[in-house]
């Protein structure tokens, strides 16, 4: 794995194609540009590694949450939202055929000169144009010598073998967030050229009868043949649209339908025990993902930080030397308040990259949709915190096509 | 004119706080479908005559009125860089907010700003719509595309000291609940923050403690 830089003459124009063809509509956060003016390279051993590890976790990861919606009394560990649990009843009839299922899995290279894996994005991962169009427009500053996966081709190809032909579809996020917007609408640029009727609406424009979703968004009303989910689920129950509950139990083809939940919350590892005296087995999980325990089974012992359960971006995660001081206190005030609410896991050494003299600690998010690799979402930051503050950048491949 | 063209009049690459431009309404230029009628005249300034080296400005009047107050600003030697990022509905829904009048205003503003010789390093004036934050829902079947500005869609305070301004001044009728979040760090921190509604000359004000957010 290496970063290649992009020639100081071609970034500006790299930057203005990457905002108004590949959808980087957020190009700034505070004093930081989000796009990285580097490349990462994968030489291909390293991508055919990373692909069979994603495989194959992602196997169990879905072994693991059907067994758990099918055994919910295994679930009480997670410390879900009481609102969400509640709703956990009516998933018995999910149906992962019917479904799609996106996840996202968060590798990093180590000083061991090994990899791990931080989390896995169940519910909502984001990223969709930069793991498609942004690696697309960097091959093509170098010739296009290298390869890369087209993430949104595969995505929307197993949407197209779920959804039915032409069949209306509503992107449901944060409408007021450009920020989601700007993933939403690339995925339904996408579909609308597949023949998709694509609708860009709030989670409480849709309302079920009989299991099946309808939109009320004005306008645009009647029955939805596919639901695309980007507003997290914890969201839900905190923005509280009528018939929420609704998207537990809807047949109506989903991504993420929330069966993702048991996943997405970072307190998943506190239950791989039980998980495992059931015949459900995770070696894949435990050789990546650092140890994981309870905060209270921390105390006195080196070396474990603090992350929320329901963390995203990065965010409230308690690296010290990645935090000011005053935001390090705050997350240990906070994980004193709520201790359910967090957990602790053991932290790994990131080993950075280095160029032009610089040191970049790497995120490489690997997607799987339904099971098969798809692609690659990284940023990379100059501290080992991987958060809002980190640059996106495109992941190519040595070698021609794969 | 297309989006980028527009964009790139206003954000040129390598000058000084134009990194803060937000893209979203000039991608949303190509498609513009709008209609409306605009009123292009450039207001006088009446609350300031000569360019402060040391103070930033933040525009917040309803629709494009900051864009043109932004050009006449532009034309004492501030640096106008547009903040807008609400998005547009699609064709056949309604909405809570009417973003779409932006995008023809940005490229009246382009065709100005060209003709304006700017310093590289003068102060800035951001450029946002008070209309963001109407969010009222005549039925729960509107789709709302009203919007905030959030602390990270400007420099943060120690950007603004480290780079010689230590005043921000905010013209607006008020100020809103979004900008007060955001100010009121900046002003624990050492930023002045100063008001005018456009008739009377900027004063300073003490901003309200924010709500805690709930997520």
């Amino acid at each position: 794995m290496k970063l290649l830089k992009i020639p100081d003459e071609k970034f500006e124009d790299y930057r203005l194609n990457a905002i108004f063809d590949c959808y980087k509509w957020d190009p700034q956060f505070e004093d930081n540009n989000t796009l990285a003016k580097y490349v990462l390279v994968l030489t291909k051993e390293e991508h055919e590694e990373i692909k069979r590890l994603t495989e194959l976790i992602d196997k169990e990861t879905i072994k693991a949450e059907e067994f758990i919606n099918n055994n919910l009394n295994i679930a009480k560990p997670l410390a879900l939202p009481k609102k969400i649990y509640n709703e956990l009843r009516k998933m018995k009839n999910y149906d992962k055929n019917k479904h799609i299922r996106l996840m996202r899995y968060d590798f990093h290279p180590t000083t061991e000169n090994k990899w791990a894996v931080s989390e896995v994005n169940s519910d909502v991962p984001g990223g969709f144009a930069e793991a498609t169009l942004l690696p697309k427009l960097a091959n093509s500053l170098f010739n296009n010598e290298y390869s890369f996966i087209s993430f949104g081709d595969i995505l929307t190809s197993s949407i197209e073998k779920k959804v039915i032909p032409n069949g209306r579809i509503m992107l449901v996020h944060c409408t007021s967030y450009s920020d989601d917007r700007q993933v939403m609408q690339y995925l339904g640029d996408k579909l609308t050229t597949k023949g998709f009727d694509v609708i860009y609406g709030a989670a409480d424009h849709l309302r079920f009868k009989d299991n099946i979703a309808y939109s009320i968004l004005d306008g645009k009303e009647g029955k939805v043949d596919g639901i695309f989910r980007f507003t997290p689920l914890e969201w839900l129950k905190d923005i509280k649209p009528k018939n929420w509950g609704g998207y537990f139990d809807t047949i109506t083809p989903s991504c993420n339908h929330p069966i993702a939940i048991f996943a997405q919350t970072k307190r998943f590892p506190l239950i791989w025990n039980a998980l495992e005296k059931n015949g459900i087995f995770l070696d894949t999980w435990k050789s990546l993902l650092p140890e994981t325990i309870e905060v209270k089974d921390s105390k006195g012992k080196d070396g474990f930080i603090f992350k929320p359960a329901c963390g995203r971006v990065g965010e409230k995660i308690s690296i010290k030397e990645a935090c000011d001081n005053e935001e390090y206190i705050d997350i240990l005030k906070d994980v004193k308040k709520h201790p359910k609410a967090y957990l602790a896991q053991k932290k790994f050494i990131s080993k950075p990259l280095v160029i032009d003299d610089k040191e970049f600690h790497v995120c490489l998010g690997s997607y799987t949709v339904d099971g098969n690799h798809a692609g690659y979402y990284a940023r990379i930051s100059k501290t080992p915190r991987i958060d809002s503050n980190a640059c996106d950048i495109p992941v190519i491949i040595e070698g021609g096509i794969i | 004119m297309s989006g980028k063209e527009t964009f790139k009049i206003w954000a040129p690459y390598g000058i000084k706080w134009t990194d803060w431009v937000r893209p979203v309404p000039f991608i949303a230029i190509d498609n513009n479908l709008n209609n409306e009628f605009y009123d292009f005249s450039i207001p006088s300034i009446n609350y300031i005559n000569s360019l402060k080296r040391d103070t930033a400005f933040i525009i917040d009047l309803p629709s494009y009125n900051s864009i043109k107050e932004g050009i006449a600003l532009a034309k004492l030697g501030y640096r106008p860089i547009p903040i807008f990022n609400g998005t547009n509905e699609q064709l056949g829904v309604i909405s809570t907010t009417n973003n779409n009048i932006i995008g023809p205003a940005l490229v009246w503003g382009a065709l100005e700003l060209k003709n304006i010789v700017l310093d590289n390093n003068t102060s800035p004036v951001f450029l946002l719509d008070t209309n963001r934050m109407n969010r009222r829902k005549m039925d729960e079947g509107v789709f709302d595309n009203s919007w905030d500005i959030y602390h990270q869609d400007l420099p943060t305070y120690k950007y603004f000291l480290d780079n010689g301004i230590n005043k921000i001044v905010i013209r607006s009728n008020s100020i809103q609940n979004d900008l007060n979040k955001i100010l009121y760090k900046f002003q624990k921190n050492g930023v002045k923050i100063l008001f005018t509604n456009g008739y009377d000359e900027p004063k300073e004000v003490i901003l309200k403690k924010p709500k805690k957010e709930k997520f």
